[in-house]
């Protein structure tokens, strides 16, 4: 464990991913703490610009972007991290089980995977979330999680069904290994890389999309989120007053924290696909040959 | 000709699953849509029209399986009832409106994105670790994680709002009448350049990082060492053999992308105010509007399934084995 941590973070986009990430999550630990203002009181002029006082300007309630910011964090990483746990699961378990057990249970499985895939997510979760009224940030989490295991599902049954051939497995197989012995000590941690690219990707996936939802003023208008500070922006045509810090403030937010998990996932990708990783220092070093050859023939004509 | 039969069947049976889907939340959920939608209206609909109403959601006086069977048949009518918000409009005549503008948007944005990110992302590959990648791939690393309503509000900010260069809204100026002049298509490019970046923006980055993906796959076969040692130019190496295979994978995340391309186009509607079936439907969430909404859902999914459908036949155009199977 310790080592796949290490080969993890020699990984120089790993790292810097797990850094900013890292420090998004001590950001919303300490909201509390680091926060200057309270994110709900009105503590100056509407629309006030950003200035000593307030770093990231203030909304039409004369709220402290900046505060907000803060403890929009904890909402969001929150909805992410719940989500992601969701779908990773769900996925994991359907994925797994399709392949483990293979013939009808993986046909229906298998189905009901690609049933889910091809419907239009965005849409369906919008009418569900309506349907529900202004939901929660909890209720947001919940929905983004049972319905968006599709694919995740479908990479962890493929990656399976490659690791069942293996002759390890095989082979415990014919020992007459227990069922639930094969999968969670034979199989699952050798599918760890690819669960754990779900997880990321679907915390990316749920942060925006909440994002999205609150903005669409699908969310709690009470809820302390980016999105719903996106939301209060736009009901406050804060772009069309100029007052641009308000919706920036928000975007950079998810901008640089989208970026962060996915450089996190590209190092995961790189650590369990090493023809990722090697394939650049080979064509680096047969660049470097070339080089060479032709330094040596010019020195040879010479 | 088989697989093609198979994935009619199973695009059937997802229709089915997705109509079944968008005939239940209603009806799992508290309330009545029919009275909810009475008492938002304020007088704007006549409690006569109640029983359309009831009607148009399936609710009609008779058992679970019945009501099923008269929604699906609305579905092959096309009649979904009247629409709320832009009441007397029936739904159906709404949505043609709009239809066109989102197939403009998406269509434009896919072909824009798609192309440019896998021809980067053939290059990318090919040149790993030169200035191409070094500059392509992180940069579309990024893209993907940026939502498409930052995106469109970042555009709006500051190339209509700040600076005015573009239109804030709408499709075309509304002083022009649309004809097929040339004022009125170039009204309409300008007024769809905002919304059209903004959506191949957001789409980018994930065809590039596919194909590079995929490119880097090939990379180290030995049929492009073949190629090679019989002195093909590079280029005909890299896209006619190379590239050529990696493709087929690329054109299987293409279908797994249309979820995105519908959602962020959803959202650049929305943000544009663009009068496309996205905007439609947010209109109709915002406004309560019920029959809109399950009626643009319906489509939203024929649409989406259609999508799907044309991926297989490109599948099967560029991968000649399963012509043969």
């Amino acid at each position: 464990m310790s080592d796949l941590l290490r080969t993890f973070l020699r990984n120089r986009k790993a790292a810097i991913g797990l850094a900013i990430v890292l420090a998004y999550v001590a950001i919303a630990l300490a909201a509390p703490l680091i926060a200057p203002f309270d994110p709900i009181a009105r503590v100056g002029r509407p629309h006030q610009a950003p200035s000593a006082e307030h770093w990231l300007g203030t909304t039409r309630m004369g709220r402290d972007v900046f505060s907000q910011l803060i403890w929009g964090t904890r909402t969001s990483l929150m909805v992410g991290i719940v989500a992601g746990l969701i779908v990773t699961a769900i996925g994991t378990f359907i994925g797994i089980t399709a392949a483990y057990f293979g013939g009808l249970v993986d046909d229906v499985l298998n189905f009901f995977t690609n049933v889910v895939l091809v419907l239009p997510q965005l849409p369906l979760l919008l009418v569900l979330a309506a349907f529900l009224g202004q939901v929660g940030p909890w209720a947001i989490a919940l929905i983004i999680g049972l319905t968006s295991w599709a694919w995740g599902a479908r990479v962890t049954r493929a990656q399976a069904m490659s690791l069942k051939t293996r002759d390890f497995i095989q082979a415990s197989a014919m020992i007459g290994e227990p069922t639930w012995r094969m999968i969670l000590v034979e199989m699952l941690p050798n599918l760890l890389s690819i669960i754990g690219f779900n997880f990321i990707g679907s915390v990316i996936f749920t942060i925006i999309t909440e994002a999205t939802l609150e903005f669409l003023g699908l969310g709690s208008p009470l809820a302390l989120s980016w999105g719903t500070m996106l939301y209060n922006a736009q009901t406050a045509s804060a772009i069309m007053v100029g007052a641009w810090w308000e919706v920036l403030a928000p975007c950079a937010a998810i901008v640089l924290i989208g970026v962060g998990l996915s450089l996190m996932n590209f190092g995961v990708d790189e650590i369990a696909n090493p023809r990722m990783r090697t394939l650049g220092t080979v064509a680096k070093a047969l660049r470097i040959e070339k080089r060479l050859t032709r330094q040596r023939m010019q020195e040879a004509s010479q | 000709m088989r697989f093609l039969l198979k994935r009619l069947g199973f695009y059937a049976v997802a229709f089915l699953v997705a109509a079944t889907f968008n005939f239940m939340i209603p009806r799992m959920l508290p309330g009545n849509p029919a009275d909810i939608m009475l008492a938002n209206s304020g007088g704007m609909i006549a409690p006569e029209a109640r029983e359309a109403l009831m009607a148009t959601f399936g609710f009609i006086d008779a058992p679970l399986h019945e009501q099923f069977f008269a929604y699906l048949g609305s579905i092959f009518t096309w009649d979904f009832g009247l629409s709320i918000k832009f009441y007397p409009m029936p739904v159906a005549d709404v949505l043609v409106q709009a239809l066109p503008w989102t197939l403009f948007l998406t269509g434009s944005a896919l072909l824009i994105a798609f192309s440019s990110g896998t021809l980067l992302g053939i290059l990318a590959a090919w040149r790993r670790g030169r200035l191409t990648d070094v500059i392509a791939s992180p940069t579309a690393l990024a893209l993907q994680s940026v939502p498409a309503v930052v995106v469109a509000l970042c555009g709006l900010y500051f190339l209509a709002v700040r600076n005015r260069v573009f239109p804030t809204s709408y499709a075309f100026d509304p002083k022009l009448d649309p004809a097929l002049s040339w004022e009125f298509l170039s009204s309409v490019a300008y007024h769809g350049f905002l919304p059209v970046v903004t959506l191949s923006v957001v789409l980018v980055g994930g065809y590039l990082i596919t194909m590079r993906n995929n490119m880097i796959g090939q990379l180290g076969e030995d049929y492009l060492a073949m190629a090679e040692a019989k002195g093909l130019s590079d280029a005909r190496v890299r896209y006619a053999y190379a590239a050529r295979n990696a493709l087929l994978p690329s054109v299987t995340a293409l279908a797994l992308s249309f979820g995105a391309l519908f959602g962020g186009s959803l959202i650049t509607e929305v943000v544009f105010n663009y009068p496309g079936v996205g905007n439609l439907l947010y209109l109709g969430i915002v406004g309560r509007d019920f029959p809109l909404i399950q009626g643009q859902l319906l489509i939203m999914t024929l649409a989406m399934l259609l999508a799907n459908l044309a991926v297989d036949l490109a599948y099967v155009f560029l991968d000649p084995r399963l012509k043969r199977a």
